[in-house]
Parts: structure tokens; sequence; C-alpha cells
């Protein structure tokens, strides 16, 4: 009879110092990569003058959020409308500009930054390009000082916040929320699609796009009958400005899927989840696998890599396509893509608790 | 190649010489929501650069460079004109219920996106259903793209959907789940058709 009343008390006491544990995991502050995002947003902002840090640090509302664009600085799109939130590079000094780059980094992965950063670069030769052919007062610009960084309400380890990066083709867009982090709505994109630098191809969206074909090829004909769409998709069906629109999803569904084939979409998804911190996009890897049975691949076009082809993939955790600009199937040098979360785009979900 | 030649010509007369979208085509983009007393189209147009000065030509009616509210609900009408929609083999009339322009800047460009927002009123009672979606909205120079929205009514369900090769038509299979009322006189009748069985039966064993 000891023995097991000792037994009780030792499960007593462990479940009181879980609970315990568990309790002060909940209050404590998150250490790590939301605490070294907030040092760097309040580094940024700190090099910041009164007018700048205005126009740089606004309020995290459903007005602000939702001004971003894939398009080109220049024009202003809608009567009344802001072009993008926050303070372009060009218009920061140095030590601002290397402050606003560490906040973006502070918020993704290394190799998330390095596309972003790819992206940019790839804006930058396109003004390159077209620069010596552009009539004196044309509106429109692109390249690298065009990019835009802005903090929506106030840097919090516990409260969210939202850090935007954008210009042409790139709006990345993470709430910040304590521990769930959220990187959707998220749009990329490329154009030039490839140039090299150094004599080295920079392809910033060329891994989506040949795990992409890698998985449609590894599909057996049943399959493939069932992803390929009988219809030409010449754009994003859900890109910038259709926040909260939900369509019916088509094309396969990964639970008839290998295990071969599984990791394949899972390297695929990744390739825009893990834009975002490790941490988080960890975390939402796993959410992302656990809805798989019930996740869709649909393919649009030519199926031999280096053809112009669109994708779409579809499941409760994440939803993402990427589309080749213009007609035909040689188009592959301008692409654009979106990366959302059904129900948990700005991090809806933390905001709802 | 004409339209190339011209899609250069106004590239160069702008001062865009990267193709940043598509020039010469009307992109067309329709979301189509589908609820028990109701059909929402959600449509996105965007002229490309060569083509959009015809479109404003036709919105700002005017030509004041302001492209007014009556403007744009004519051209809203006008858009809406060109597109058929039926339920159940009936047409559903649609009627303009937002328009959002951009500026004619944007337009210009080839990066505006006009906003239609129209609703037509339908019954859907409960059992399967068929809608069907034509857009004949300048065909010469538009690139289509439809798909259903998930339906916000939780008694409706998309059964299927289907399109023609350039999205131009767009059918929608639909199922309606009986809601409480349709099962609770279900139920009644049954109940009532049981109480008469029983009562016939006692009164023939009497």
């Amino acid at each position: 009879m000891a023995l097991p009343s000792r037994l009780l008390v030792v499960v007593l006491l462990a479940s009181g110092a879980i609970g315990v544990a568990a309790a002060f995991q909940r209050s404590a502050p998150p250490a790590g990569v939301t605490a070294r995002a907030v040092a760097a947003a309040d580094a940024f902002l700190q090099t910041l003058d009164d007018a700048q840090r205005r126009k740089a640090n606004l309020d995290f509302n459903e007005q602000t959020r939702v001004v971003w664009s894939n398009l080109p600085t220049g024009i202003k799109m809608q009567v009344g409308a802001m072009e993008r939130n926050g303070l372009k590079l060009g218009a920061m000094t140095p030590v601002q500009e290397r402050a606003a780059l560490a906040l973006v980094a502070a918020t993704l992965s290394a190799d998330g930054f390095r596309k972003a950063m790819a992206i940019v670069d790839a804006d930058q030769e396109l003004e390159v390009t077209s620069a010596p052919t552009r009539k004196p007062g044309a509106p429109i610009r692109f390249g690298r000082a065009e990019y835009y960084v802005s903090i929506l309400g106030k840097p919090s380890t516990t409260e969210p916040w939202m850090m935007q990066f954008g210009g042409h083709h790139l709006a990345i867009n993470v709430t910040l929320a304590g521990t769930a982090n959220v990187l959707a709505p998220t749009h990329t994109g490329a154009q030039p699609a490839s140039y090299s630098v150094g004599g080295k191809l920079i392809r910033p969206l060329g891994d989506e796009n040949d795990r992409a074909f890698e998985l449609v090829n590894a599909l057996d004909d049943a399959q493939k009958k069932q992803a390929i769409l009988g219809y030409e998709v010449r754009n994003l069906v859900l890109g910038p400005g259709t926040d909260g629109k939900s369509i019916e999803p088509e094309g396969v569904r990964a639970a008839t899927f290998t295990p071969a084939q599984r990791a394949t979409l899972l390297a695929l998804v990744r390739e825009w989840v893990g834009i975002l911190e490790d941490q988080a996009a960890n975390a939402k890897m796993k959410e992302i696998e656990s809805g798989l049975s019930e996740t869709y691949f649909a393919w649009a076009g030519p199926t031999t890599n280096g053809k112009g082809a669109y994708f779409r993939v579809q499941g409760p955790a994440v939803f993402l396509e990427y589309a080749p600009q213009g007609a035909g199937e040689n188009n592959v040098d301008h692409i654009h893509t979106i990366y959302r979360e059904p129900a948990n785009d700005y991090a809806a979900r933390a905001a709802r608790r | 190649m004409k339209a190339l030649g011209a899609a250069v010509l106004v590239l160069l007369a702008i001062g865009v010489e990267v193709s940043a979208h598509q020039l010469d085509e009307y992109l067309q983009a329709t979301r189509v929501a589908i609820a028990r007393d109701r059909v929402t189209l959600e449509v996105d147009l965007t002229p490309g650069v060569t083509i959009a000065s015809a479109i404003v030509e036709i919105l700002d009616a005017n030509a004041d460079n302001i492209i007014g509210p009556s403007e744009a609900g004519a051209y809203g009408r006008a858009v809406l004109s060109d597109m058929v929609v039926s339920f159940d083999g009936h047409p559903v009339v649609m009627a303009l219920e937002q328009i959002e322009v951009p500026t004619i800047d944007a337009m210009r460009h080839g990066m505006g996106t006009i906003h239609v927002r129209a609703t037509g009123s339908i019954e859907a009672h409960a059992g399967r259903h068929r809608l069907d979606f034509v857009n004949s909205h300048r065909r010469d120079t538009s690139v289509y793209m439809v798909n259903a929205l998930v339906p916000d009514d939780g008694a409706v369900d998309i059964v299927s959907q289907s399109r023609d090769a350039h999205q131009r038509e767009f059918h929608l299979e639909t199922a309606v789940r009986p809601g409480w009322a349709t099962l609770l006189w279900f139920a009644m009748g049954a109940g009532l058709i049981g109480v008469v069985v029983v009562g016939t039966k006692r009164r023939t064993e009497n």
C-alpha cells in the first residue's frame, strides 16, 4: 500500500511541476526570434528622424495591413490609395538601410532573406536594362531603391505586429505574434527570372520551378490526369487584392501520393514556407504535413522543365500559386507567385485568441 | 506581329520599355459565389497597355479625364450585358452591385484593375443544381479566368466544375442540403403516414 501511495505523490508532484512549467511558458516572453525582431525593429526606428519614423511605423489594422502590391512604384493604382506603406530604401542613409535590412533578416530565414534579396537584385537588373531607353518624366521605376520597409504596430514579443518588405514582385508580410509568426500573405515574383552575377547564374524562383516539374513528372498517369487542368491559367487566381477569398480546390489529392511524392510536395511547399524564420517555418510545415492528405496539387501547361507552366498547391493550411506571365509556353522570364494560409493570413488565429 | 508592333509603339510613348504585364490582352478574372438565394460574380478586369486607351475612352465617356460614378456604372452594366448566367437552365438577371475603377494613369500603364461585383437572385431548393456562366465581353482581345469560391452558405456544396480550354465557359454542379424546415416537414409527413398506417391496420384487425 505504501508503494502506490508514494507513486501517487510522485505523479501528483510531476503533474504539478509540468503544469507550472507550462503556465510559466505561456506567460513568459518568447525568447529568440521575436525578441531579436523586436530589437531589430527598435534599432531601425532609432536611426530615423521623426518624419521618417511617422512614415515607417504605422498602426497595425485592417486598413494598413492590406497595403501591398506586386506592381512597380510610380503610379497610384486607386484614387486616394497609398502605393505602399513605409520608407523606401532609396530614401534611407546607408546606416538606416543596413538597419532596415537587418530587421527584414531578423524575421526571415537565411535562405528566405537570400531569396528576397535575389528578387530585389532581379528588379535592379530590370532597372539597369530599362533605364537607358526610359522617356524623361516616366513615372514607373524599378530597382533596389524602390523597395519599402514598414513596421505596423508596436514591436512586441507578445502582441501582434507586422513587418512589411516590398516593391516590384515582392511583398513579404510577416506578422509577428509571440511564437506564432506568420508569413501569409506573401507575394514573390521575378523578372528577369534568371540573371548572372560575376558569372554565376541566379534564379530567384528556380527551386520552386524545378521542384514543381519534378513533382508533376513523378506522378503516375492516373494522378497526372487528375492534376493537369484542361484549361490555360494565365495569372494568379488569388493574387494581391484577394485577401479572404477561398476557391474550390482542383487537381490531384496528395492522399494518393507515394512517400516519395509526398516528400517532393513538402519540399516544394517549403520553398515558400521556408522564407519565414526557421522556428515558425518548422511549426508551419508540421501543420501542413498533418493536413497533407487533404492537400491538392493542380497543374496547367507543359510538363517539360524549361517551359512555362502554372501550378497550385491547396490544402487546409496552405494555398500557393506559381504563374508565368504572358502568353505561350516559352514565357518563363516573368513569374508571379502567392503564398497564403487559409483562415490565418496576417496571423488571424493569434488575433482571435 | 501587328499587335506586337503596336505594343512597342505604345510602350515607347508612355516610357515603359519593359513589358511588365500582358500588353495586348484584356485579362478578365471572374470568381463565382453561389448561395441558396443568389449568385455573385466578382470580376477583375485588367486591360493591357496597348488596349487600355480604348477602355479608358469608353469609361470616360465625356472625355474630361475623370471617371465619374455614372460613367463607371454604365461601363459595369455594359460588361455584365456580355455575360450570361443561367441556373438550372433559366437565365439569371445580374445586377451591378459595385464597381471600383483605378486611376486613368494606372490603366494607361496597363496596371489598373477594374473591380466589378454583381448579384442575381436564384431559388435553390434541396438537391442537385447546375450553374452556367459564359463570358463574351471583348472576345477579340481577352484572356479569361473563372473559379468557384467556396460557398459561404453551409448548405451548399460544390460537386464539380468544368470549363472550356479558354475559361470563357464555366459549368458548376452544386448540391443543396435540406434545411431544418425541410427535415421537420419530412419527419412530420413520415409521422402522419405512420399514424394513418397504424390506424388503418387496427381498424382492419377490429
